[in-house]
């Protein structure tokens, strides 16, 4: 997903493209004559961004993995598809299992490019959507926007009906005046509905009953209900996420749709799954109803492969720290499982859009490669968030950049190489680099070009740092108990910062990081995250009902994942609750094992919270009670994954492929550093830093007095010296 | 190294330190004379910023208070070791001065050594200080502050703060309070940790002061979490770049922040400048107006904001301290020279000056009644605005609701018997609009930040109340070439009786517009029993209302002013507005001088645009008669007996805006 260029939405025209996309899209006119006649044995993960479209794929016959990365082709997004999985050596026709991650959806919602929306909802609220939590993060901005909602007032249509907080029907549904609605929806020519009743979470008779009319007065619509996405309470937070749904959709609809034929076309007969945003796949059908759920499909894919590479390696805690151009992401493993959010803000938290679904708890910041370094008015030194992006990129590029960037401040300190970048396929121009960073940096401040450079990438990298505090030390967890798993095209250039600045002992350089979230989708099974609101306290649960709710749960999830999953053993299901003491508002998820159910312990039950609570805020209150809010259930779909085989072992040791002058900050200096070539690096081979290892998208900084080391399945992995 | 540039000298030395009115000698780190590293300035700034945020997330997640979590009704923030402020989280604007002030007088208060700029000031690690005295933190009792004082060894360095809004601290409930004692507990300056031992008689004496001890042990436990992990962070901070480095930063960071302010307040015309505008009443004098006057001086790159003619301390509970008073003016003038500029910090400040003798409405003594602190000075804020206007029109907004439209509930829950206290307001209104950009609608007021209306499906679910409505109020905004944005309407109905409070000002002194904008409508609140028509209250203030199963209350908030002369928005925009349904087709003849084509409806352009010119070369009438609001609007019959009244090109727009 994150490149070491970009992963921003890219312009539909290609008039000013750069030279080096235009090199990479001549590519694209692959030989698709060839077949072979195979029984499909490949499993293909394609992982498209706005940029790059990168295809993993693996061959469950031999054992390997192949490689494409192509140009994104935004007009017809399938055509980079099919083209990257020709450049991984791989043929359609024998694809088992094609797997699927995009951007599409946010860069739809962010691009305002869905289709017309309406909106039904309850008598009295149709501003709900406008109004929002009337919040102003922008506290001293006279000149603040609020979020822009997705569908306008006018296309916002109240219903008379109403369900209380008990679920129970105040208002009946008045079907004659949905009837009449439909007919004005057909005559402005809406193309998608979304339906949000209030107290829909408790009962959906109403949001069900309002669709079907809809589906039948309007055949040729969208229809979304809130229900179907969100069983949770927040009636502003739920609307959004529907009306996000029903406005994506028939987009997403077509662009999942194309895929499919041009694959059956290429006389693929396996399953097509999708990537959600809680890192599981679901199955195409149901990708083109809830569109939303693969919102964050690439960034979640990354931790999930995280996730398995801690698996393969014996970890249990790992922080998945992914660095692209334009923004650097974390997300956390802990104990083996990867930690879940409730909502995310679509365009950032001051004039965002929510989405309340479930979903890998990543947090962003705006820091990349391609931040910009700049001096603020009365002389601080600033890095990002704005950002040269992929065009016109950083000043070494070449491609009309003129802000000196992290990137630019890499190559002056050695860390890059002008003629190594993207395989030799690019190259970089120190020249401009060094000027750009001379006159807007080192020169207005009167410091050294070398100190403006390492300035700047410090300072990037504290900011990253915040980043991993906050899936880490908000979270009451001590960052330096976790290993770092870093990739996207910048991440191997910085985690040794990072991970320093955090006191984290080891982190781990994945083969191919550039392609990390796409060799994630190839690791991730079948999952189904279901949510019920259900307000109880603790000492009067009745364990007869909670057991049933799970249970409707967990035979609902297993029922959506039956048709791919034949085997009943390996659907695994694990219960969870969101509590908090009584009184408080936001709960805390925790982890319920099913013999507390079996034991009916809510001592233990109470107990599970307390701790967790203890964990998580540094402080509990055994005393009080405590309540349930929702419970979750996870229902897991457990896919053959590729075996990871340990490659051979080095007979010698590691020798460079060169050596050049890489700055790692004073006293040192300058220091003449070895750089090896990844490709010739094998299980075993240690290198004592400094050091650099470069491959295709990425090049991994091993700080003087850290130590890598090559594992069995060619993961660097780097022990960070105690400072 | 650079360091960031000292600002140019200034024209009085007078204007250079104006802020802190406790004059505590400043230790010698917080202003170091040695010249901080550009890089770890940055990496302190950031970092000051994250501990802040950190703080708050850590509060908010764990509080017990719906006032806290949703409504977000804290602070929190570093200071240093004279309490200047450091970084401060995205809380409460009006609360800006408060903690500091306070931790000011928290080192009056337990040092002797202070005045001669010693360390050794009877703060000892593990010390936890606590105190809600009004007059200190300028607010009300329900704000309970919290300081732990950050060492490095036996060196104080810096201190970490929250405070946090208790949903009860005792006093009389359903009544307007007349002084402090009757509005609960007041606890003075102490330690609630001596050097990590809890003060467990202080404990047991909050606890029998207030009505729900669950909850207020809770906050003081999320509030405890929250200090405790702002000060780990910030020692962390220290053990990892140095403490001296750190504070070198910290002193650079300030300094920068005066910088860009000053450059900005150069940027302002020098010149006197006033406005004024009025409250409705307090609640206890019926009817009679508070005049809020303000004298702002800009000469070279400093300002001077004088409250000197804003009206004395009230009878009824509109008071709020110098602290408010003082952290008005500061939210105003950081809104104007460094609204993004983070941490927010005490350097913003250092080119204001503020005059405001004791005594008045924003800097009441004791024993003035505090309960509704957070209402007048947001007026002020706007006032200033409105001072300003003429200097920088670019830059400022018109008027806006200016009230937190909150309503006060309590009741015995019908599933358990036991109290609850509910605030069901929070509905956001309309706010003024700006050179170039409409005002924005069901927005907090100024007072209030990242605060959250509250889920009505978690209200219903947790209260025996149904909401009937919520929504955008049509025609509230006030007009102009950019329109002031929506005010809302919410209507809660009981299910099972409660006792209702409102207590909200800028009913009748409505939102004004700016250059010829006009004023949008004035908060409201009413009250519907069974089908006869809604009682509404020409002041506001509803006190210990009790309402039975069936009888709701309904809060309006005001519009935003309009800014710029109507007859110049362009019909485009109008049309819109018509086609959304905010506005209605009466406003856009009456205000806007819009023509209706009588087949079609449609706007008719040419015949539009011909009244208009007309209307403009005619210079306008002046309104004789305030006409309320859109309901008003509605009955005039026909739209040319409107155009008299509406079409005005008046910033004097004769009426109770002020």
């Amino acid at each position: 997903m994150s490149e070491g260029i970009c992963r921003q939405a890219e312009n539909n025209e290609n008039a000013c493209e750069p030279a080096i996309l235009r090199r990479l899209r001549q590519d694209q006119t692959g030989d698709f004559s060839y077949m072979t006649s195979k029984a499909p044995s490949f499993r293909v993960a394609a992982d498209v961004g706005g940029t790059f479209t990168d295809v993993v794929t693996f061959d469950e016959a031999s054992g390997k993995t192949f490689y494409g990365k192509t140009l994104t082709t935004p007009h017809k997004l399938v055509d980079g598809i099919v083209t990257g999985v020709l450049k991984a050596d791989t043929v359609i026709r024998d694809t088992r299992l094609f797997l699927h991650g995009t951007t599409i959806a946010i860069n739809t919602i962010l691009e305002r490019s869905g289709a017309r929306t309406a909106l039904l909802t309850t008598e009295g609220f149709r501003d709900i959507y406008e109004i929002g939590r009337v919040n102003r993060p922008q506290a001293y901005n006279l000149f603040f926007k609020k979020h822009q909602p997705l569908i306008r007032r006018s296309l916002r249509f109240e219903v008379n009906e109403r369900i209380n907080a008990r679920g129970e029907v105040i208002k009946a549904l008045d079907e004659a005046q949905l009837i009449a609605l439909a007919a004005q929806l057909r005559e402005l020519k809406i193309e998608a509905v979304a339906i949000l009743f209030f107290h829909s979470y408790m009962n959906p008779d109403h949001e069900l009953r309002a669709k079907q009319l809809i589906e039948q007065h309007c055949p040729d619509m969208f229809v979304s209900a809130s229900h179907e996405l969100s069983k949770e309470y927040r009636e502003f937070e739920r609307t959004s996420t529907v009306a996000a749904n029903a406005y994506i959709g028939p987009r997403i609809k077509t662009y999942l749709g194309e895929i499919q034929d041009r694959f059956v076309a290429e006389k693929f007969n396996g399953s097509f799954f999708v990537v959600q945003s809680n890192g599981g796949l679901f199955d195409v059908a149901r990708a083109q109803r809830e569109c939303i759920r693969m919102l964050e499909s690439g960034p979640a894919a990354g931790v999930i492969g995280a996730k398995a590479l801690c698996d393969r390696l014996g970890l249990r805690n790992a922080i998945a720290f992914d660095m692209g151009g334009t923004t650097a992401k974390a997300g956390v493993v802990l104990d083996g499982e990867v930690m879940m959010a409730g909502n995310i803000m679509v365009g950032g938290y001051d004039e965002g859009l929510p989405i309340q679904i479930p979903l890998i708890d990543t947090q962003e910041v705006g820091t990349g490669g391609g931040s910009i370094a700049r001096i603020e008015e009365g002389g601080g030194l600033r890095v990002g968030p704005q950002s040269a992006g992929a065009a016109p990129g950083p000043v070494c590029y070449d491609l009309g950049g003129e802000q000196p960037t992290v990137t630019d401040a890499n190559l002056i300190l050695g860390r890059l190489s002008a003629d190594n970048f993207l395989g030799g396929e690019m190259k970089l121009n120190v020249d401009k680099a060094t000027r750009a960073l001379r006159d807007n940096i080192a020169k207005p401040m009167g410091i050294s070009l070398t100190e403006a450079a390492d300035g700047i990438i410090r300072i990037a990298a504290t900011t990253m740092s915040h980043v991993v505090t906050r899936v880490t030390t908000e979270r009451g967890l001590d960052a330096g108990d976790f290993a770092m798993v870093a990739y996207g095209g910048a991440g191997p250039l910085h985690a040794c910062i990072v991970a320093r600045e955090l006191r984290i002992p080891k982190v781990i350089i994945p083969p191919s990081p550039g392609h990390f979230s796409a060799f994630g989708m190839l690791m991730a099974d079948l999952r189904w995250d279901l949510v019920r609101t259900w307000f109880k306290h603790v000492d009067q649960i009745e364990f007869g009902e909670i057991d049933r709710i799970y249970s409707d749960m967990e035979v609902e999830g297993t029922r959506l994942l039956k048709r791919d999953v034949r085997d009943r053993k390996r659907i695994v299901c694990t219960r969870a609750a969101d509590m908090r003491y009584v009184g408080q508002e936001h709960p805390v998820t925790v982890e319920l094992p099913v013999a507390l159910f079996k034991k009916k312990d809510r001592a233990g039950l109470k107990k599970h919270f307390d701790d967790v609570h203890m964990l998580r805020y540094g402080f509990n209150a055994p005393k009080e009670p405590a309540e349930i809010v929702s419970l979750h259930s996870s229902v897991v779909g457990t896919l053959d994954k590729p075996a990871a085989r340990p490659m051979s072992k080095a007979i010698k040791p590691a020798r460079p492929a060169m050596k050049r002058k890489v700055f790692f900050g004073e006293p040192a200096g300058y220091v003449i550093t070895p750089v090896y070539a990844r490709t010739e690096l094998a299980p075993g081979q240690k290198i004592r830093g400094p050091a650099l290892v470069e491959e295709y998208a990425s090049t991994t900084v091993v700080f003087p007095k850290d130590v890598l080391e090559v594992s069995r399945f060619g993961d660097l992995v780097i022990t960070i010296a105690r400072s | 190294m650079a360091i960031a540039k000292k600002p140019a000298k200034k024209a009085k030395p007078a204007n250079k330190r104006t802020i802190a009115r406790r004059s505590i000698p400043k230790p010698a780190s917080s202003r170091s004379p040695r010249r901080a590293d550009p890089v770890v300035t940055e990496i302190v700034r950031n970092s000051v910023v994250a501990i802040a945020e950190e703080m708050k997330t850590n509060l908010l997640r764990t509080a017990y208070s719906m006032v806290i979590y949703e409504a977000q009704d804290f602070t929190v923030g570093l200071f240093g070791a004279n309490g200047d402020i450091i970084s401060i989280g995205i809380g409460l604007p009006n609360f800006i001065r408060g903690i500091s002030d306070t931790i000011k007088a928290m080192l009056v208060h337990y040092g002797p050594d202070a005045e001669r700029g010693g360390t050794n000031i009877g703060m000892r690690p593990g010390d936890v200080l606590i105190t809600n005295d009004a007059y200190l933190t300028g607010s009300h009792l329900n704000h309970i502050t919290l300081v732990v004082p950050i060492f490095d060894g036996k060196r104080l360095i810096a201190f970490s703060a929250c405070m946090a809004h208790w949903a009860d601290i005792g006093g009389a409930l359903n009544i307007v309070t007349r002084d402090i004692y009757s509005e609960g507990l007041q606890v003075p300056i102490l330690k609630i940790y001596d050097a990590g031992k809890l003060n467990v008689d202080l404990l047991s004496i909050i606890k029998m002061n207030v009505r729900i001890p669950d909850r207020a042990i809770g906050d003081l436990h999320a509030q405890m979490a929250a200090v405790r992990t702002g000060a780990k962070r910030f020692s962390e901070l220290a053990g990892r770049y140095g403490t001296q480095a750190v504070l070198n930063g910290i002193a650079a960071i300030m300094d920068h922040s005066e910088a860009l302010a000053r450059k900005q307040v150069r940027s302002i015309p020098d010149g006197i400048y006033e406005a004024e505008s009025f409250m409705d009443d307090d609640g206890v004098d019926s009817g009679k107006r508070i005049r809020i006057r303000v004298k702002i001086t800009v000469k070279g790159d400093g300002m001077t904001i004088d409250l000197s003619d804003v009206d004395a301390q009230v009878k009824g509970f509109f008071n709020s301290g110098e602290a408010a008073g003082r952290g008005c003016c500061q939210v105003a003038f950081k809104c104007l020279t460094s609204a993004l500029e983070k941490p927010v910090n005490e350097g913003s400040f250092r080119p204001l000056k503020i005059i405001l003798p004791l005594g008045k409405v924003v800097s009441a003594v004791k024993p003035a009644a505090m309960r509704r602190w957070m209402t007048y000075p947001m007026t002020v804020v706007d006032t200033i605005f409105k001072a300003l206007a003429p200097a920088i029109p670019q830059r400022v907004i018109a008027g806006h609701h200016a009230d937190l439209m909150s309503a006060l509930i309590n009741g015995n829950h019908p599933e358990d018997g036991k109290l609850y206290i509910l605030y069901g307001g929070l509905i956001g209104g309309g706010w003024g609009a700006r050179y170039g950009m409409d005002g924005s609608s069901a927005t907090i007021c100024i007072n209030d930040g990242d605060t959250h209306n509250s889920p009505l499906e978690q209200v219903e679910a947790k209260y025996p109340v149904v909401v009937d409505r919520y929504g955008l109020r049509e025609d509230s905004p006030g007009a102009g070439k950019w329109q002031g944005g929506l005010g809302t309407e919410k209507v809660v109905r009981a299910t099972h009786e409660f006792m209702f409070n409102a207590q909200v000002e800028r009913v009748y002194c409505r939102p004004w517009g700016l250059f010829g904008g006009h004023p949008g409508a004035g908060n409201q609140v009413g009250v519907q029993i069974k089908a006869e028509p809604e009682i509404k209250f020409p002041s506001g203030k509803v006190l210990g209302r009790l309402l039975k199963p069936g009888e709701a209350y309904i809060l309006r908030s005001g519009g935003g002013g309009g800014y710029g002369i109507p007859l110049e928005r362009p019909i485009d925009k109008i049309e819109d507005d018509l086609r959304e349904g905010y506005i209605t087709r009466q406003r856009a003849e009456g205000c806007y001088g819009v023509i209706f084509d009588a087949k079609t409806g449609a706007i008719d352009r040419a015949a539009t645009e011909a009244r208009r010119a007309k209307l403009l070369a005619s210079g306008m009438p002046m309104q004789r008669n305030d006409i309320e609001d859109a309901a008003d609007v509605k009955n005039t019959e026909d739209a040319t007996e409107a155009e008299g009244r509406f079409l005005t090109r008046g910033q004097l727009f004769p009426m109770r805006c002020c």
